[in-house]
């Protein structure tokens, strides 16, 4: 039994380790683009993320709300999202609206407070299922390329190729000068209550002290970057409408594209007919 | 001597990625550590907002802020597909202005009392304009707020605890001390490697003006007209209104309108394969 204790407590721990968190990351930006919502072309999947995200908000009617979480969940099938990140999705909806009511029954809430709470809940999940659809099943560079179609400033299409590319050796350089602190440091020991309590410290405090060498080499590397960029004529390009141009011409409306979004369409208004109907 | 005055151009680019990056990777990891609670005080790692603050005490405000923004919502929103749509537009402002003012109340970096004010000031401003915008959410997005029993009195509470518990656990933790220990130590050595000269007395951009604090309310008040639209979409709400009554056959009509949209999109797409593929 205690054998089987400590098995399972070390292989949660090893599914919780850095490169666990690595690789979910990476497998989330990189690893789906043979979905179909990554082929959709970006600029479809923004005006129908726009509706999804807006429209719930205004909405008070169930029907409404149910047909909207069902049609995002289901493209979030389609989109072959993470795993962590469909969890991390699961605890930030319920963790929210679940303590809200926790604390609204100690105020004299009852039974009859569930309700409203029951749709916001419902609104935020087809909200954020939406966002997890567009934004984690279209590949970085095509959203971004959607994303300046739409006149969105050059520099946050730049933060987000940048980003995307930078992550995988900014994420190993972090661990390394995490390991380098672990092994130069001697951790407390963690046996009684005083020491695990002293060990969360001495934790914290190598993160921290951690970002003192990764601020200088971030910043070496930056200079790398701007200057790489400035040779290039990156601001200059920035701002020019022929470079915008041929940027995006690689951006093609499919029938494909019409066709998801027609679902769509029809999907909500089915939703709305049913909901005079009745 | 203007261009000693301030960084130029290829810099504010410079510190914007800087600044980007490393907070972006911190709020990654903070969105996927786990937060745990003793009791109801609630013990996360959620704040690296210290390394925003110290770039903007060390290099020009306004793009560390703008990038720790943006680092923001491109590594932890964007990358892990938490974008939360108009909520992230709130955050995104309250932690600009939050950095920026910081940054902009130092005029010396070796001050340390002034810098310990000024990241605790720069993250008490971002945590109550959050809490403000919140409380705004829930009574919006919740129908009847003030009728359903218990609600107000909870989301006041909650947030409230929320404000103090950030402020006083995360907040000096996380960036108060941190601050307080990197500034010192990367005063002189950092600003060389992008080619700049370490902030002092006469080169600093000079305390908060008339026209900053015009600009930090301009952007509050656009944080919160964000959140309110819900309030103030009145014409949306009144065409809901109009299609429930008038209703089922405009919503029949809109049935039959997509179904037809979506068969012929299916035909079209059958006919062009076919001759795709006999040719």
């Amino acid at each position: 039994m205690e054998g089987l204790k400590r098995k399972l407590s070390e292989s949660i721990l090893d599914k919780f380790s850095m490169d666990f968190l690595r690789n979910q990351v990476l497998k989330n930006a990189y690893g789906n683009d043979d979905t179909v919502i990554a082929r959709l072309d970006p600029r479809a999947l923004l005006v129908w993320y726009l509706f999804f995200a807006i429209a719930p908000w205004f909405s008070d009617n169930l029907i409404f709300l149910a047909a909207c979480f069902f049609l995002v969940a289901a493209t979030t099938l389609l989109a072959r999202v993470a795993g962590l990140v469909l969890f991390l999705f699961g605890i930030g909806v319920f963790a929210q609206t679940g303590y809200l009511f926790l604390v609204s029954l100690f105020f004299g809430g009852n039974a009859q407070t569930i309700l409203p709470l029951l749709v916001l809940t419902l609104k935020v999940a087809a909200v954020s299922l939406a966002s997890i659809t567009v934004f984690s099943g279209l590949d970085p560079d095509r959203l971004s390329n959607g994303l300046m179609w739409f006149g969105c400033p050059e520099r946050l299409s730049f933060s987000i190729s940048y980003a995307y590319r930078m992550l995988p050796m900014l994420m190993e350089e972090f661990q390394n000068v995490l390991l380098s602190y672990r092994l130069r440091g001697r951790a407390p020991d963690t046996e009684t209550f005083a020491g695990k309590i002293k060990n969360l410290i001495y934790q914290v405090k190598v993160i921290i002290h951690a970002f003192y060498p990764l601020m200088l080499n971030t910043a070496k590397r930056s200079r790398t970057t701007v200057e790489a960029l400035e040779l290039k004529g990156y601001r200059y390009a920035a701002v020019n409408k022929e470079v915008k141009r041929m940027k995006l011409a690689s951006l093609h409306m499919t029938y494909d594209d019409f066709l998801f979004l027609a679902v769509s369409v029809f999907w909500i208004a089915a939703a709305v007919l049913l909901n005079t109907l009745v | 001597m203007n261009e000693k005055k301030t960084a130029a151009q290829s810099q504010k680019l410079m510190v914007f990625v800087l600044t980007m990056s490393l907070y972006g990777l911190a709020t990654l990891f903070t969105e996927l550590i786990p937060k745990f609670q003793v009791g109801i005080v609630e013990f996360s790692v959620e704040y690296f907002l210290f390394i925003p603050l110290v770039l903007a005490i060390l290099f020009d405000p306004m793009s560390a802020a703008l990038g720790a923004a943006t680092g923001e919502l491109v590594f932890s929103e964007i990358m892990l597909g938490q974008f939360g749509g108009l909520g992230e537009l709130e955050k995104f402002i309250t932690v600009t202005i939050g950095v920026y003012i910081a940054g902009r109340m130092v005029r010396n970096p070796k001050n340390t009392r002034m810098v310990g004010i000024a990241a605790i000031t720069g993250t008490a401003l971002q945590l109550f304009m959050g809490m403000a915008v919140d409380i705004l959410k829930v009574q919006f997005a919740v129908s009847d707020f003030e009728a359903v029993p218990g609600l107000p009195e909870s989301v006041f509470a909650t947030e409230g605890f929320a404000f103090l518990n950030d402020l006083l656990f995360s907040g000096i933790l996380f960036c108060l001390l941190p601050t307080l220990f990197l500034v010192p130590r990367l005063y002189g050595k950092i600003e060389p490697l992008l080619g700049m000269r370490p902030r002092t007395e006469e080169t600093s951009l000079g305390g908060i003006s008339g026209k900053a604090v015009l600009g930090v309310l301009i952007g509050f008040a656009a944080a919160v007209g964000a959140e309110m639209l819900a309030e103030s979409g009145l014409p949306l709400i009144d065409w809901e209104a109009s299609w429930a009554e008038s209703g089922t056959a405009m919503a029949a009509g809109l049935v039959a309108a997509a179904a037809m949209a979506v068969i012929v999109l299916l035909i079209i797409r059958r006919n062009a394969e076919v001759q795709k593929s006999r040719a």
